[in-house]
């Protein structure tokens, strides 16, 4: 069906909507990232399997829907039945049957798969009431978890491509610019460049041709927001896409998928092809005489193409070198052609500023940093999984109130935040506002959202070596100081990890670092040594232990830790049971020992013990 | 033409003119090791750096590549202030670490104080500074025979699959326009070796001087519509021709005034 | 799957399923990586024929990214993931594990060309962190001493 003006496209919404109130229940199946990797799409197979038997008046094979990231990872698999909300949690495919059986059938719930804060606690049932959900806002994720991605008339029914008739219909290009600019929203790829600026700059230069690229390479490890928006709300990228190009004049955009999301790649092609068969991509969308689609350009994997000009060489089909950016890219960008490059996130915001106004959306967090952040909380809290939460909320209050606090209960160390290009940030900053200044000030930056909350079990020197790992894996190698001073940074990152560093190298390192950043060619030089500079900053004296002690506070520097087992040993054998390579001899009931010569120091035994007997030296 | 100031003097530019011209034009040296008339600048080796700021700024600094920075009427330019002269120094210091056995880079780290790396030098290292020289020439050659390969630190520059490049022409020119002279050719008579690829030379009809490599002067041949007989002398015989013809033209002129 | 001998109809009808333009390189070699599970030169050469491009910046391309893997792999494909979440639950003790039991280091493929290990890039599970996929299934809160356990059961 050709929706070719806005009457045309309340009809069909009201269509979608009656269709979906026909089903009395719903059942969301979650297929996030986490779900999916513990079998989720085997318990949506499996109701599909039990109810395709079963006649139940009001819930047919309709009822089941797949759904993107419902956000609680860490009680995944997850199954929530609409319209109450009822959540079930750690659901397994035999649990199946019960659910259809007593809550589909006879509306009661299954007791032992509800939500329990600790083991003891009351259960609850609905989760909107859940800690976890209570605190959240959400704008970019709003049909994520929510909706079918291959269904698009999911989309429309949940008032999907009306911010774009409004705009088409109603606005002038420089009229939907105000808007965007007015809303205050800043880019959430990281940059936090101002979005109306961006679109201002690009349509003020005089082009035939001009391009929108939605960067969707999501490279910072431990972030998987954008995959989520892009796996479980296609349409909302797109539609804010479109809104861009209007804005703009283009006619063509691209998105750029990372390679190791080919899942991604495939909802965002099917919801293309239904964008276009609908009239919303293609020539003359929304009857408005307006041009504009669209094409999924897919990753080398590179984390480098996540920069904007390394990016737009790789989908001119070369290797992802960055170029110096004294002239901008919305000057000259793709094909050395005005381009406005903006993150999967932002465009998911756009059609939502439309239709319910900049104003609305200024009024949402702090007068620098308007509007919402989705972030993906991972590492060792209790609570990991996809959230989204009004700018400015303070990091205490993400990591205990919606994070529920550390795991077993250990203590806080650390967060980082903003990946590579980030830094940690230790307890007594707990209560800076997360927004896209503060965090900066301080020595971190809030970056793309990925948040790793890392307990006293963590070294801060390893943490800092793990990223200039990565950042020497993944230069580009064009330039000097990325690809010889990062080398060396972690070289000497290495030494002290290892204990074999001198506190003239410390200060060699922390000399260094100045330089690649002020003489790097890109954004990953520039920002490459931050997260040594920021854990060298706040845990200096972790770095002087390594030096001058030659010990590792955290208990992972592999060289200088020893495992022992003392006397609050019980014998239980749970070690020995654990130990990958056999080190740990011992008897029932006896106190077991730890062969140094072929203990790898890994850790599991300590990990596993529940008395205390394993010591870290 | 804009009005900028370099090291306190004001100087006139072109609009759109990089920096690193300028800078130049004024007799001030700064090193460019990557940068070279014939090929497009690429900011590589970040040693053109300088600093610069502008009044309204209110002394906010910027530190850029001036090889690739356009001029800006008003730009206030410092070419070796104590912030430059440090990044010129580390950057130096870890091309030595890179190539320790560089005279070219010994001398010019000496030049800003450096006699030894403080790094760690890389092992079985050669000369090459990952300038891009050579592939950019080659490119604008038109042949695109070599190019960068891999990525990050073990990034190196070489022909496909590391064997013969199949489009190599014999031209050298990427070894001339290297810097540190990494790239080794020998000419045996005959035969020119380079990529370890053999090329025919041709020699002149004339004199029997080696001109140009078989592959070389088919591609001119072939790209400037000459004639094919173009390379069968060398360019001294050619000119010996032409100023032949000419001392006969002058003296049929003499002949016809008298 | 190893492939060592490539057939040339097959890399043609690969490459013929994009636009011959410059700028489809990138999808054309993933294809090629997607069929043949590696880039076989023979493809490579054809790629640079067909979509006029110099040879040396196929080979660039080839190079750069790490979707493209030079060398046929194992039959069975370990990918261990290496983002934050997974670094700091142990990922390199998960990779020690598989060098003792296989003999081989990330990016590398046992002789008798049944398990290559890799690591990738976070996969974006960082929940169920630390992260292992044994042919595209994963696995995790892998545990140190189930590794090889894992590995050898798929």
């Amino acid at each position: 069906m050709f929706i070719d003006g806005i009457e045309k496209l309340n009809q069909w919404q009201n269509e979608c909507r009656k269709a979906l109130d026909a089903n009395k229940k719903k059942v969301l199946v979650c297929l996030g990232p986490g779900c999916l990797a513990s079998g989720s799409d085997q318990i949506l197979d499996e109701f599909k399997k039990v109810l395709k038997d079963k006649k139940l008046g009001g819930i047919t094979l309709d009822s089941i829907k797949k759904t993107g990231c419902h956000g609680f990872c860490a009680r995944g698999p997850l199954v929530v039945i609409e319209p109450e909300g009822i959540f079930y949690s750690k659901v397994k495919k035999n649990d199946v049957a019960e659910i259809v059986e007593k809550t589909l059938e006879k509306g009661e719930l299954v007791e032992r798969l509800l939500y329990r804060d600790g083991k003891d606690d009351k259960p609850i049932a609905e989760y909107k009431d859940i800690p976890f959900y209570k605190n959240q806002m959400k704008i970019s994720l709003r049909n994520v978890g929510q909706i079918d991605p291959d269904k698009i008339t999911d989309y429309v029914a949940n008032g999907g491509y009306a911010a774009l008739a409004k705009a088409l219909t109603g606005s002038k290009p420089a009229e939907v610019i105000d808007a965007v600019s007015k809303s205050g929203i800043r880019g959430r790829g990281g940059g936090g460049f101002p979005t109306g600026r961006k679109w201002a700059s690009c349509a003020s230069i005089e082009s035939d041709d001009r391009y929108v690229i939605c960067n969707g390479d999501e490279g910072d490890p431990g972030a998987f927001m954008d995959r989520c928006i892009m796996e479980g709300d296609p349409h909302s990228v797109l539609e804010g896409m479109i809104i861009c190009a209007y804005a703009i004049g283009s006619k063509e955009g691209y998105i750029y998928v990372r390679e190791e999301y080919p899942l991604a790649v495939i909802n965002l092609q099917k919801a293309i092809e239904a964008a276009r068969e609908h009239g919303f991509l293609g020539k003359n969308i929304l009857g408005s005489g307006f041009d504009f689609d669209i094409k999924v350009n897919r990753g080398g994997g590179a984390f480098v193409c996540g920069e904007s000009s390394a990016l737009m060489k790789s989908v001119a089909g070369e290797v992802g070198e960055p170029r110096a950016k004294y002239i901008r890219s919305v000057q000259k960008g793709l094909h050395d052609m005005p381009t406005v490059l903006n993150n999967v996130e932002t465009f998911a915001t756009i059609p939502v500023i439309m239709d319910k106004g900049a104003d609305w959306f200024a009024s949402i967090g702090t007068k620098k940093s308007t509007g919402t952040k989705a972030f993906s909380l991972a590492g060792k809290v209790k609570n990991t999984g996809l959230i989204e939460v009004p700018m400015g909320i303070s990091l205490k209050e993400i990591i205990y109130e919606i994070g529920g606090g550390i795991q077993n209960d250990r203590e806080f160390k650390a967060v980082q935040t903003g990946g590579p290009s980030g830094g940690c940030l230790p307890a007594d900053k707990l209560d800076l506002p997360v927004d896209f200044d503060s965090l900066t000030e301080a020595g971190s930056m809030m970056g793309s959202g990925g948040m790793i909350v890392m307990d006293d079990r963590t070294c801060m020197v390893d943490v800092a070596r793990y990223f200039l790992n990565f950042l020497v894996e993944e230069s580009c190698g064009k330039c000097v100081p990325c690809r010889e001073g990062l080398y060396q940074l972690h070289d000497l990152c290495t030494k002290v990890c290892e204990g074999k560093a001198t506190e003239d190298d410390l200060a060699l390192m922390e000399k260094l670092s100045k330089v690649i950043q002020t003489a790097s060619l890109c954004g990953l030089g520039q920002s490459g040594p931050n997260p040594f500079l920021s854990t060298v900053m706040y845990f200096r004296d972790e770095y002087l232990a390594h030096i001058r002690d030659k010990k590792c506070p955290g208990g992972v520097c592999r060289e200088l830790i020893t495992f022992d087992i003392n006397d609050k040993c019980t014998g239980c054998l749970a070690c020995i049971a654990v130990c990958p390579v056999d080190a740990i001899t011992g008897e029932k009931k006896k106190i077991h020992i730890i062969d140094q010569d072929l203990c790898t120091r890994c850790g599991s035994c300590y990990d596993i013990c529940n008395y205390d007997a394993v010591e870290i030296k | 033409m804009v009005h900028i100031t370099i090291n306190g003097k004001v100087v006139k530019a072109r609009e759109g003119e990089m920096l690193l011209s300028v800078i130049k034009r004024q007799g001030i040296d700064i090193p460019a090791l990557c940068h070279h008339e014939a090929i497009e600048p690429t900011g590589n080796c970040r040693l053109c750096t300088v600093e610069i700021t502008k009044e309204d700024w209110n002394g906010w600094k910027k530190h850029v590549t001036s090889c690739l920075y356009p001029v800006e009427e008003g730009l206030i330019v410092s070419t070796h202030s104590s912030e430059v002269m440090e990044i010129r120094k580390t950057l130096l210091d870890l091309q030595l670490a890179r190539c320790p056995n560089s005279e070219y880079i010994q001398k010019l780290a000496e030049e800003y104080g450096i006699t030894e790396t403080s790094y760690k030098t890389r092992p079985d290292a050669d000369n090459c500074i990952m300038c891009y020289a050579c592939t950019r020439i080659c490119e604008v050659l038109g042949k695109s025979a070599i190019s960068a390969v891999n990525r990050g630190h073990d990034k190196v520059i070489g022909p496909p699959f590391g064997e013969e490049p199949p489009d190599c022409i014999g031209c050298l020119a990427c070894a001339q326009i290297c810097p540190t002279d990494v790239i080794e050719w020998s000419d045996d008579g005959e035969v020119r070796t380079i990529w370890n690829k053999k090329f025919d030379l041709i020699a002149c009809k004339k004199c029997g001087k080696t001109i140009i490599t078989r592959e070389f002067a088919d591609y001119l041949i072939e790209q400037r519509n000459l004639p094919p007989e173009y390379f069968d002398t060398c360019d001294d015989c050619k000119r010996t021709e032409v100023a032949q013809k000419m001392g006969g033209l002058v003296e049929a002129a003499k002949e016809v005034t008298l | 799957m190893v492939s060592q001998v490539v057939d040339i109809e097959k890399i043609n009808e690969v490459i013929d399923r994009s636009p011959k333009t410059p700028g489809a390189l990138i999808g054309v070699l993933q294809d090629i990586q997607r069929e043949f599970h590696y880039l076989p030169r023979m493809a490579m050469e054809a790629t640079a024929k067909e979509l006029c491009v110099p040879l040396s910046k196929v080979w660039s391309v080839a190079t750069f990214y790490n979707a493209f893997s030079l060398k046929p792999r194992g039959e069975n494909i370990i990918r261990v993931c290496k983002g934050t979440a997974c670094h700091i639950k142990g990922a390199d003790l998960i990779l020690e594990q598989l060098e003792n039991g296989l003999g081989i280091k990330p990016g590398e493929t046992t002789e008798d060309l049944k398990y290559t290990v890799e690591v990738v890039n976070c996969v974006g599970a960082c929940a169920m962190a630390p992260l292992m996929i044994v042919n595209d299934k994963y696995h995790g809160n892998v545990r140190c001493d189930r590794v090889l356990k894992l590995v050898k059961k798929d």
